[in-house]
């Protein structure tokens, strides 16, 4: 052993020195997937065509690290990728080829833009010498997709692939998310990078800096203003929720005492049974959450744009008040209301200034002043949709006894509608980050596929999608997409053979001139089963909970008709370009 | 209406003039005049947009969606009094054998514009100065045969002592340099 011991450093000295290997060097596709696992995706919903086939290719070795969900529509990746991003709080990602595949995107990510859902879009290009030619599959998705995106980039040489994906993340999911495109050439996707690849996490960017921490001043002025204030009322948008801020806000207004009401996108922010929790505001908001925006004297805005389905006529929207705009979108202060007390910021930062700062309070004569409200609601409107005896099953019965059973905390997503309106009203969110919605682009067809990718993003969580009859045939190929990767996705339809919103409005507003919103609907059971998966339709009442239970116990995806009253209307209602004062409740 | 001159600061990509000019289009805004040209840093675009509008208040949305784009650095909105602005305007003029002559001495002395180039039976002449004065020269110089007229847009730096280098850290500017 000794004599061992006593040579082995002669042999390493004499060893000579290995030769020097030259590093590996990959392709823009390789790149692409390195890229992707040093970003920390798991989850991609793509689908492949030519101007993407190598970076399928380079995916093939990568299905260990990256779960790739083929999808059956550009359009359902799209969604998908928004709802999963929902949940999680992480961009979604989508892979598509050119040309087609990436123009079935658009919708998608001109929703993800207007409702901040970060996204990370990469689609195939056709070659760099190509471009402009009008190549087959070539069209210029970085043209089309200006406008609908937060920052969009064509690679057309592998070297940039780490940097622009580092890039590609950190603006899709820092300041105010939003969707990002990634346009690359087939030519970057084949071509060996020149350098060995390198992957470092974009931190900033000199021309992008997004405020987080709000300035001292203005945290001083929005909170002598909430000091100062009689009748105060907190305004909750979906900010509050990207920012992770549901803790801070609590603390905030239980401090302070100020009544809460929420934006449809801010719902679930606060549990709808807490005390200081007054309602949504909106188009088919609550009564009084709509109506007391013209007493309180100081409204706190946070995390929200002032979408006009909030405010209705802007002009005559809380002029009596002071505001106080807490936003991490600059552009977004003073855009429809004028802020007296502007904070940029992120909403949880802001209010963890604010909270030293403000003075406890309890406002009770305030609070109470929109109860009376909520029993003018609760018997004109809630009470003889849930106590009906007698006619067709009501939305919100459907809605009311789907929250019962699942106490209030499942994922609701729902597409866009009365049926939409009709889950907002009646779900009594108990959990945060409980409703993923279509807001701001109002996408028919976006719940089905959204469900999907609420339920990849959050496997733990109960997922159920209220979908009506209309929406549902705008992206039903998707079922296929939950059956293949055996997603336990609940869909109802709440089906009234009417493009239902659109209906109530030419019966209000339109003299009943019915034009073009009656369905032929196909039997949605018999194509669920054609997609391999379960269902059941309900049109009596008193087989309803069993329906309900039958669904939510069902092993797997299930799908669950309920036929409906046909012409239902959804009350109250902020009739568009009205004020807030003029809310019909019938 | 009150005119505006906006400068925007931005890297400079492929594409970004698209990016900016989608924000007016949308708001219906017409652009004026547009002139682009890298700054004294390298790598840093300067766009010099000239817009009319009747509204500050949109004046001011429009500058702060444009500051909103990512690779954009910096965006001001000035008034006609806040810059120092200049236009160029160049004038190809007919002078075929037997013409009457042009007055070369009321050109440069009383309209501060300069014959740069002769031709066989045409001059081009180059005026610089501000919208006004470039066609108070117009009406001047039509007595003559004007074959071809063209003027640039606005160039314009502002009034105050420090230009951009106050609104972003020396230390990230440098990067510039």
């Amino acid at each position: 052993m000794e004599a061992i011991a006593s040579i082995t450093p002669e042999i390493i000295e004499t060893t000579p020195a290995a030769p020097p290997v030259a590093p590996k060097l990959i392709s823009g596709s390789e790149a692409l997937m390195m890229a992707l696992v040093a970003e920390g995706v798991d989850t991609i919903f793509g689908y492949p065509g030519g101007a993407i086939m190598p970076v399928y290719d380079a995916l093939y070795d990568f299905q260990d690290r990256l779960n790739h969900i083929l999808v059956r529509h550009e359009q359902g990746a799209a969604h998908a990728a928004e709802g999963y991003a929902r949940v999680t709080g992480r961009a979604g990602v989508c892979l598509v080829t050119s040309g087609p595949g990436a123009t079935n995107l658009v919708t998608g990510i001109a929703d993800a833009l207007i409702d901040s859902t970060p996204m990370v879009c990469i689609v195939g290009q056709v070659a760099k010498k190509l471009l402009g030619t009008d190549a087959f599959q070539e069209a210029d998705v970085m043209g089309v997709t200006m406008p609908i995106t937060k920052w969009n980039y064509q690679i057309t040489d592998a070297d940039e692939v780490p940097d622009v994906i580092s890039k590609a993340f950190y603006i899709a999911q820092s300041g105010r998310p939003g969707p990002v495109l990634i346009d690359i050439t087939k030519s970057a996707q084949l071509e060996l990078m020149t350098k060995p690849f390198a992957y470092e996490r974009c931190q900033s960017i000199i021309s992008y800096r997004p405020r987080l921490v709000p300035k001292l001043e203005q945290v001083e002025a929005a909170a002598r203003l909430i000091n100062s204030a009689k009748r105060p009322y907190v305004l909750v948008g979906h900010g509050v929720q990207i920012a992770k801020a549901e803790a801070e806000l609590l603390t905030f207004v239980e401090k302070t005492g100020i009544p809460v009401a929420t934006t449809l996108l801010g719902q679930s922010t606060i549990s709808t049974a807490h005390p200081l929790y007054v309602g949504w505001l909106g188009m088919h908001g609550n009564y009084g959450a709509n109506v007391m925006t013209d007493q309180a004297d100081v409204v706190i805005a946070i995390g929200m744009r002032f979408d006009d389905r909030v405010t209705g006529d802007a002009s005559k929207f809380i002029k009596q008040a002071k505001v106080v705009h807490i936003e991490i979108d600059p552009s977004e202060i003073d855009k429809i209301i004028r802020a007296d007390a502007p904070v940029v910021g992120d909403a949880k930062e802001a209010l963890n200034a604010l909270l030293s700062l403000v003075n406890p309070n309890d406002h009770t004569v305030w609070r109470n002043e929109f109860r009376k409200y909520d029993v003018v609601e609760h018997e004109t409107i809630t009470q003889p949709v849930l106590n009906t005896a007698e006619g067709k099953i009501r939305m919100g019965e459907v809605v009311n006894m789907l929250s019962e059973k699942t106490n209030g905390e499942s994922i609701l997503v729902t597409d866009v509608g009365q049926h939409q309106m009709m889950a907002s009203r009646y779900y009594q969110f108990r959990r945060p980050n409980s409703l993923v919605t279509s807001g701001g682009m109002g996408t028919m067809g976006f719940a089905l596929p959204a469900a999907f990718g609420a339920q990849v993003g959050a496997p733990d969580r109960q997922v159920v999608a209220i979908i009506g009859d209309g929406c549902f045939q705008m992206t039903l190929q998707e079922l296929g997409t939950i059956v293949q990767n055996k997603q336990p996705v609940k869909a109802i339809i709440l089906n009234n053979n009417f493009l239902g919103m659109v209906r109530q409005w030419q019966q209000l507003f339109h003299q009943r001139r019915y034009s073009f919103v009656e369905l032929q609907n196909p039997d949605f059971i018999t194509i669920a089963k054609g997609f391999g998966m379960d269902g059941m339709t309900c049109d009596q009442r008193e087989n309803l909970s069993d329906a309900l239970d039958t669904m939510l116990n069902h092993d797997g995806p299930f799908l669950l008709e309920v036929i409906v009253e046909k012409e239902e209307n959804v009350f109250p209602m902020v009739p568009a370009g009205t004020s807030v004062s003029q809310i019909r409740l019938k | 209406m009150t005119t505006y001159t906006i400068c925007i600061f931005t890297e400079n990509t492929i594409g970004l003039l698209n990016r900016i000019t989608i924000i007016f289009t949308r708001r219906r805004i017409n652009i004026e005049s547009l002139t682009v040209s890298e700054t004294e840093r390298k790598g840093v675009s300067r766009f010099t947009i000239v817009i009319k509008h009747e509204s500050r208040e949109e004046v001011e949305k429009l500058v702060r969606q444009i500051r909103k784009i990512v690779e954009v650095m910096a965006v001001f909105g000035y008034l006609n009094d806040e810059i120092v602005y200049n236009e160029i305007a160049l004038f190809k003029v007919s002078t075929p054998l037997g013409s009457k002559p042009l007055d070369v001495e009321t050109i440069n002395k009383k309209y501060k514009a300069w014959v740069v180039y002769w031709g066989l039976d045409y001059v081009v002449i180059e005026k610089t100065g501000n919208d006004t004065e470039i066609f108070d020269f117009f009406a001047y110089i039509k007595q003559y045969d004007i074959l071809e007229f063209v003027r640039s847009g606005r160039v314009a730096v502002g009034k105050t002592e420090k230009g951009l280098v106050e609104y972003l850290p020396e230390m990230e500017w440098a990067y510039y340099l």
